[in-house]
C-alpha cells in the first residue's frame, strides 16, 4: 500500500510536469484548427513551420546566437575559472560571490540593466547587443561548471608535461584540458540551452528587427493562433532533450573502473 | 669527476620569506646525490630550481658549465619524478611513458621500442594497456620513473618519490632505484627527509637545515663524523654531551676522562661529544668509570633500548644485554667511537 502511494505520487509529479508539454506536442499533429478538439493526424503544421520565412529566420538567429555565445562564453569562462582557481582563498571567495550574482539575479533585471547600459553608451540595440548579452549571462554558468573539475585536477601533471618537454601551451592542452574537459563540455551545453531558451534578456535587447524563436513564439501567440507554434514548441522540446542526453553521456563513461591488482 | 650542475649564490624567497640565500652547491656527474633535511629546509626548493619551476631572484644555475638560469623547464635536459607521481590520468601506461618522445616528434616505431625497453627497466612488462589509475602506488611510481627516463636525461630529479609508499615497498624500491641509477649511468638528485633512505642509496649526502647546507659527504662521513649537533642528531640516533678537550687525544665529560682519536682542538677547549647508542658498552661499575642508573628498558627486537641517567645526562644505549630498571651500571666507550665536534660559534 505504501509503495502504491509512493509510485502514484511520483506519477502525479511527472504528470503535472510533462502533461502540458505532451498536450502541446500532441496538438502539433492536429489536422484541424482547434487547440482543444483533435480531429486527425497530420504533419502539415510542421510543413508550415519550415516554410514560414519569419520562423526560419528566427531559427537561424537563435542557432547563430546560441552557437557563437556558447563557444565564446565557454572559452572566456574556462580561462576565468583557471584564473580564479589560482587566487588566494579570500580573493577566490570574493570573485565567486560576484560570479553568483548574475546567476541569482532575475533575468528581467539583467535584461533591463543591459538595455539601459547599451542605450547610455549610445549603442543601438540589435543582433550585436543580443549576442553580447548572451555571452555575458552564459559566462558564470560556464565558470560554475568548470570550477569543480579544476579543483580535482592534479596540477603536477601540468608540471610533469612541461618537465617532459612540452611548452606551456602544449602542456595545458595535453595535461590539463583533458582532465577538465567534462566540466568544459557540460558548461558549453548549459550555455547552449540557456541561450536557446532565453526570452526575457533577448526581448529587451533585440531592438526592432531581431527575432529569435522565443520572441517569435511570444509575439505570434499574442496576435494569431496557429498550430505551427505547437509544432515549433515540439521541435524545441526535442532539441533540448537531445542536448540534455548529450550532456549526461560523459558522466556515464566516467564511472570508476574496478581496481586491478596483481 | 666533472660537475654537471653548479648552483651559484642562489637566492629564492616566497612572499617575503627567504628560503635559500647565497646558496652554493656543485653536483658531480653520474653521482647519486641526496638532499636530506627536515621539511621546510629548502631541499625541494633547490630541486625545483634545478628543474626550472622556480626562478631564483639572484644567482646562477649552471648545467655542464652553461648558464641555464633563464631556461624554462621544457628546455632543460633534466627530468623529474614527482612526489605524487603526477601521471596523466587520461592516458594508459604506454601513452604516459611515450609522452616525452611524442612531444619531440619521435617516430612511433622507435617510441614502441623505447617504451618496452623502459617497461623492462622498471619491471612493468605487459602493463602497456593498463589504466594508470588502476595501478598500485608502487606501480604508479615505476611508470613515473620510466616516463622521466625515456627522454634520456643527464640528470634525474626525484622529489621524495617513495614518500607515499609503505615501509616494505619503500625498501624494495630503494634498491631498485640504486640499480636503475647504476644501469643508466646518470646523475640522480634525490630529495628526502628519511635519513635511512639517504644513507642506503647515496654516493653523496647533502644535509640541509633552514636553507643552509650543514654538511656534504659520503653516508659514512655523515654518520661517523657529523660536523655539528644538528647533523649528529638528524642522522641516526646519538648522545650529544658537552665536554672539555683537555689536550689532543683526551676528552673529559661527566667528570670522567676518556682517551679519543681526535686532535687539533687546542687545550682545555669546550667541545660537543657525540656517541652513538650502539657504541656504548654496559659493564659492572668500578671506581673511576662513567656510571649511571637504568631508567627504562624497551625491547626493540635486535637489541634493548635503555635510558641510563648519569650525573648530568640521560644516555640512550642500544645493548643486547638486559639490565633491570634501577640497576647501577658502568658505560664503556672505546676511543674510536668518541666523536668530537667544535662548539658552534
Amino acid at each position: 500500500m505504501k509503495k502504491w502511494f509512493q509510485r502514484s505520487y511520483m506519477g502525479l509529479v511527472f504528470l503535472f510536469l510533462y502533461l502540458p508539454i505532451a498536450y502541446l506536442v500532441l496538438f502539433s499533429f492536429n489536422s484541424g484548427k482547434s487547440k482543444v478538439i483533435f480531429s486527425g493526424f497530420t504533419l502539415k503544421n510542421y510543413a508550415d513551420l519550415f516554410t514560414d520565412q519569419q520562423i526560419m529566420q528566427a531559427l537561424l538567429n537563435t542557432l547563430i546566437i546560441a552557437g557563437i555565445s556558447s563557444i565564446v562564453s565557454t572559452i572566456i569562462g574556462t580561462m576565468a575559472a583557471m584564473g580564479i582557481q589560482r587566487l588566494r582563498k579570500w580573493q577566490r571567495n570574493a570573485v565567486m560571490n560576484v560570479t553568483y550574482i548574475p546567476v541569482l539575479n532575475p533575468d528581467i533585471i539583467t535584461g533591463i540593466s543591459m538595455m539601459l547600459f547599451f542605450s547610455a553608451l549610445g549603442i543601438s540595440l540589435g543582433f550585436g547587443t543580443v549576442l553580447l548579452a548572451h555571452i555575458t549571462f552564459n559566462i558564470p554558468y560556464v565558470i560554475l561548471a568548470v570550477m569543480p573539475k579544476l579543483r580535482q585536477v592534479d596540477y603536477s601533471a601540468y608540471e610533469a608535461a612541461e618537465d617532459l618537454g612540452a611548452s606551456p601551451a602544449l602542456a595545458f592542452r595535453k595535461a590539463l584540458l583533458p582532465q577538465i574537459m567534462p566540466g568544459v563540455i557540460s558548461g558549453f551545453l548549459m550555455a547552449l540551452t540557456l541561450s536557446v531558451d532565453d526570452f526575457v534578456v533577448t526581448f529587451f535587447l533585440r531592438g526592432v528587427e531581431v527575432e529569435t524563436l522565443a520572441t517569435v513564439i511570444y509575439t505570434t501567440t499574442k496576435t494569431r493562433i496557429s498550430l505551427s507554434m505547437n509544432a515549433l514548441c515540439g521541435v524545441m522540446v526535442v532539441v533540448v532533450l537531445i542536448i540534455l542526453i548529450l550532456a549526461n553521456l560523459p558522466q556515464k563513461q566516467q564511472k570508476p573502473k574496478k581496481e586491478e591488482r596483481i | 669527476m666533472e660537475n654537471i650542475i653548479e648552483l651559484k649564490d642562489i637566492h629564492v624567497s616566497f612572499e617575503g620569506e627567504v628560503i635559500l640565500d647565497h646558496f652554493n652547491l656543485n653536483i658531480k656527474d653520474k653521482e647519486f646525490v641526496t638532499f636530506l633535511g627536515p621539511s621546510g629546509c629548502g631541499k625541494t626548493t633547490t630541486l625545483r630550481t634545478i628543474a626550472g619551476f622556480i626562478q631564483p631572484s639572484q644567482g646562477k644555475v649552471l648545467f655542464e658549465g652553461k648558464d641555464i638560469t633563464a631556461l624554462p623547464p621544457h628546455k632543460r635536459q633534466v627530468n623529474t619524478v614527482f612526489q605524487r607521481y603526477a601521471l596523466f590520468p587520461h592516458y594508459n601506461v604506454y601513452d604516459n611513458i611515450a609522452f616525452g618522445l611524442r612531444i619531440s616528434k619521435t617516430d612511433e616505431k622507435e617510441i614502441a621500442e623505447r617504451v618496452s625497453e623502459m617497461l623492462k627497466l622498471v619491471n612493468l612488462k605487459g602493463f602497456e594497456k593498463r589504466n594508470v589509475t588502476s595501478l598500485s602506488g608502487g606501480q604508479q611510481q615505476r611508470v613515473a620513473i620510466a616516463r622521466a627516463l625515456i627522454n634520456n636525461p643527464k640528470v634525474l630529479l626525484l622529489d621524495e618519490p617513495l614518500g607515499a609508499l609503505d615501509l616494505k615497498l619503500r625498501k624494495g624500491m630503494q634498491t631498485e632505484l640504486k640499480r636503475i641509477q647504476r644501469q643508466m649511468g646518470i646523475t640522480f638528485i634525490y630529495v628526502t627527509h628519511d635519513q635511512e633512505e639517504a644513507l642506503t642509496m647515496s654516493d653523496t649526502v647533502v644535509v640541509m637545515k633552514d636553507g643552509l647546507i650543514q654538511q656534504i659527504g659520503t653516508p659514512e662521513d655523515i654518520y661517523n663524523e657529523p660536523r655539528n649537533p644538528f647533523v649528529a642528531d638528524f642522522i641516526g640516533e646519538s648522545n650529544i654531551i658537552e665536554g672539555l678537550m683537555l689536550r689532543d687525544l683526551l676528552v673529559k665529560f661527566e667528570g670522567v676522562e676518556f682517551p679519543c682519536v681526535d686532535k687539533g682542538f687546542g687545550e682545555n677547549k669546550p667541545v660537543d661529544v657525540v656517541v652513538r647508542p650502539e657504541d656504548i658498552e654496559i659493564t659492572e661499575p668500578k671506581e673511576g668509570m662513567l656510571c649511571g642508573t637504568v631508567e627504562s628498558v624497551t625491547f626493540k627486537g635486535v637489541h634493548y633500548e635503555m635510558m641510563v641517567r648519569s650525573e648530568n645526562y640521560l644516555w640512550k644505549i642500544h645493548s643486547i644485554t638486559y639490565k633491570e630498571i634501577g640497576t647501577r651500571v658502568a658505560m664503556e666507550i672505546i676511543p674510536e667511537y668518541i666523536h668530537i665536534m667544535a662548539k658552534e660559534v
